[in-house]
């Protein structure tokens, strides 16, 4: 194996560009399926190369340097671009999600002059360079590209509600970068360089400082920004609820994950070195993340509108990841890398399943649309199996990453943490099975049932026929089930270690086998509950009618969909991090 | 410089973050919205210009200044402008979105434009003006 040539490192990220731009300008003259052929092809080809990078960075990151700027003498004045084998497959996962999302929304988007796919192609080489980059800066800038593209994505419908959740989005996700901005600035004015390795070196020699605590505060509020964790989690689900389908894919799949991704590398790399950073870590991450886990588990469970549903189990899963990073062990990190793969593949699947009862049944409300789907059932049976795969049914990447994180956990002593997150995905795998078993079944009662969570009658187009739409959405269920559990194992200690810079280690913890049968188990009962209530004995029921409780009308009460109650929350959260890292 | 001075930029960052958050959180107008977050932001650009400022010194620009002559951090500046062109586009878009929900539902108070609520004007209200087709929503 030849050494793969550093200078072609920020390829992955300038093809979308390159592609994006060429179409921009001849956007008005391209013949119809173009733009659709084009994107899929940059999306495959972004793949591709960041597979072979990855593979390349097994023995070690590869380095670019943007304009020949190499650090001398310790003094880092240049941008670069560092890949390790972890943030490589990252990137490659991203491209292919892509590819899949671009084919799943084949002229979905036609007579717009492929403005979809332009803005797709700079999400995408956001991403990817938000996974390579290793300068604080930098990574501002591409989080920064990242959410623009969003914004615009998620009210590409321009209908009313669209655009209420498209500005709760983007006036947070802004906030999220002024806070990062701030974050950058403070640390650059304590170690006197932008680049990860050397703020690193100089976190390590500073000791106990006040204004790195406060810059890790700002830049891990708006990493967790992105990654909804509670209480930022808010402008989640009014954003991925409204957006396009194919759009909400991304979303779900890559977009909130890689916040936490890199929190992961922030945390790890840059603030490995200062102790006051590093005992804060465990009770800040492990304590949001198993709150979210149960929070937003229990948000989707109460959803009758789909995507809204899917979006809360985003939520809760996000902090399943979170609680992966907070056990700060290479078990934990490694795990959460995997998890990020395979609930992206999951989600991804889960929305376009969505997507394609929007378009063929005209509606995305999960009562409306009792009995419905017999028609289509095998997205019905695609949707069980994700559903399954969810709660943590044992089997592929999903639950390899789940037994690695239960793993992690388990061995800090994380209790709490463990049920919590068993719970999370329980509740969340039992909302879609209910879905299922309700949509393509036909069971349970048929009126007013969970009347009070929102719902909205939209449609998408009908113009694509169902295999073209059920393809993709199979192959990443297929993907995620046929990624072999013998390379995860070989690849993934070396690969986990690389990225946390940590010694090499040579096996990772697994949690309990019994666990995800435990999930599974709860989630089966969880929807069955939900789906024949009526014929239970009041005894049972009556104890349990939660959805009318006062703490579930509270919780609805809060997600609000007002801009002014998420921002008072987000100064909730900053002051919560800032008073974990001072009292560490 | 004494320790009043040199504290006074962070004083005032962390002010008018505070007030402009407090903005956003009460504010019934979705242009005044905007304007807050505006607030936010030059938040940022005074913490950054505050960290990268030296007493004494020129701004970086050498053209009639020799070599060596202390200067403030250019860094700190280039984060800056490139925070401007951020910040113009975001609000460019969020005042388009503002146009556009305006359009739709003829009101530019937040409590009046929510996602999907129940009680709120977009729930399943069949008389609003909702545009359902992506196709023609586009212009």
């Amino acid at each position: 194996m030849t050494a793969f040539p550093a200078a072609l490192l920020p390829l992955p990220v300038a093809i979308p560009l390159v592609v994006c731009a060429a179409m921009l300008a001849t956007a008005h003259v391209l013949p119809g399926r173009l733009p659709d052929i084009l994107a899929t092809l940059a999306a495959l080809t972004v793949a591709v190369l960041c597979g072979v990078i990855a593979t390349h960075a097994a023995d070690g990151p590869l380095i670019y340097w943007f304009g020949g700027w190499e650090p001398r003498d310790g003094v880092h004045l240049g941008i670069g671009f560092s890949v390790d084998e972890a943030s490589g497959w990252v990137a490659a996962f991203i491209g292919l999600l892509y590819a899949l999302t671009f084919v799943f929304a084949w002229g979905f988007f036609d007579r717009t002059h492929g403005h979809f796919h332009i803005l797709m192609l700079l999400f995408l080489a956001a991403m990817v360079g938000f996974c390579f980059t290793r300068d604080m800066f930098n990574l501002f800038v591409w989080f920064e590209v990242m959410s623009v593209a969003a914004f615009a994505l998620t009210a590409y419908h321009l209908a009313e509600s669209a655009l209420a959740g498209a500005i709760n989005f983007t006036v947070v996700n802004s906030l999220a970068g002024f806070l990062m901005l701030g974050g950058i600035g403070l640390i650059y004015a304590q170690t006197g360089t932008l680049d990860f390795e050397g703020i690193a070196a100089a976190v390590a020699r500073g000791g106990r400082d006040p204004v790195v605590a406060g810059a890790f505060c700002l830049v891990a509020a708006a990493l967790m920004i992105k990654g909804a964790i509670v209480p930022f989690q808010f402008w989640l689900a009014d954003a991925h609820a409204v957006a396009p389908s194919p759009v909400s894919v991304i979303f779900s799949g890559s977009m909130v994950s890689l916040g936490l991704f890199g929190l992961a590398k922030v945390s790890a790399v840059v603030f490995g070195g200062s102790d006051q950073v590093q005992h804060a870590l465990p009770a800040l991450l492990v304590g949001l993340g198993s709150f979210t886990a149960l929070l937003g588990g229990w948000m989707a469970l109460l959803q009758r509108h789909l995507k809204r549903m899917l979006a809360f189990s985003t939520i809760s899963h996000a902090g399943i990841m979170l609680t992966g990073l907070g056990a700060l062990s290479v078990d934990g990190t490694g795990g959460m890398l995997v998890y990020v793969v395979g609930h992206g593949l999951v989600k991804g699947a889960l929305f376009m399943i969505a997507g394609i009862l929007l378009a063929t049944q005209a509606s995305i409300d999960e009562i409306a649309l009792r009995g419905l789907g017999r028609g289509i059932w095998p997205a019905g049976v695609a949707m069980a199996l994700a559903g399954l795969l969810l709660c943590g049914l044992p089997l592929g990447a999903l639950d390899q990453g789940t037994r690695l994180v239960q793993g992690a956990l388990a061995q800090q002593g994380h209790g709490h943490a463990l049920a919590a997150g068993a719970i999370g995905a329980a509740l969340t795998g039992a909302a879609v099975l209910r879905a299922a078993g309700r949509i393509f079944l036909g069971l349970g009662p048929d009126p007013g049932d969970e009347a009070g969570a929102p719902s909205e009658d939209e449609r998408e187009k009908a113009n694509r026929p169902l295999w073209l739409m059920l393809a993709p959405c199979c192959l990443l269920l297929a993907l995620d089930i046929g990624l072999p559990a013998a390379v995860i194992e070989h690849a993934l200690p070396r690969a986990a270690s690389a990225f946390m810079h940590r010694p090499a280690v040579h096996a990772l913890a697994e949690g309990p086998g019994w666990l995800p049968w435990a999930s599974v188990a709860a989630a089966l009962a969880g929807a069955g509950y939900g789906l024949f209530r009526r014929h239970l004995p009041a005894l049972v029921v009556r104890p349990v009618s939660a959805s009318q409780s006062a703490p579930t009308r509270a919780l609805e009460v809060l997600h609000s969909g007002l801009i002014g109650d998420y921002a008072a929350w987000l100064a909730v959260g900053v002051a919560v991090i800032a008073a974990v890292l001072a009292m560490a | 410089m004494n320790a009043v001075t040199s504290f006074l930029p962070y004083a005032v960052a962390a002010w008018l973050f505070g007030i402009g958050l407090y903005g956003i959180a009460t504010s019934r107008n979705f242009i005044h919205l905007v304007g807050c977050l505006g607030v936010c932001q030059s938040a940022t650009y005074v913490l950054l210009l505050g960290l990268g400022y030296r007493w004494g010194s020129i701004a970086p620009i050498f053209y009639d200044h020799p070599p060596g002559t202390p200067a403030v951090d250019p860094v700190m500046q280039a984060l800056v402008l490139t925070d401007i062109v951020v910040g113009a586009t975001l609000t460019a878009l969020l005042l388009v979105l503002t146009i556009q929900a305006y359009k739709r539902g003829g009101s530019l108070d937040p409590e009046k434009l929510r996602p999907m609520r129940a009680g709120g004007k977009s729930g399943r209200d069949p008389g609003s003006s909702r545009v359902r087709d992506p196709e023609r929503s586009a212009p």
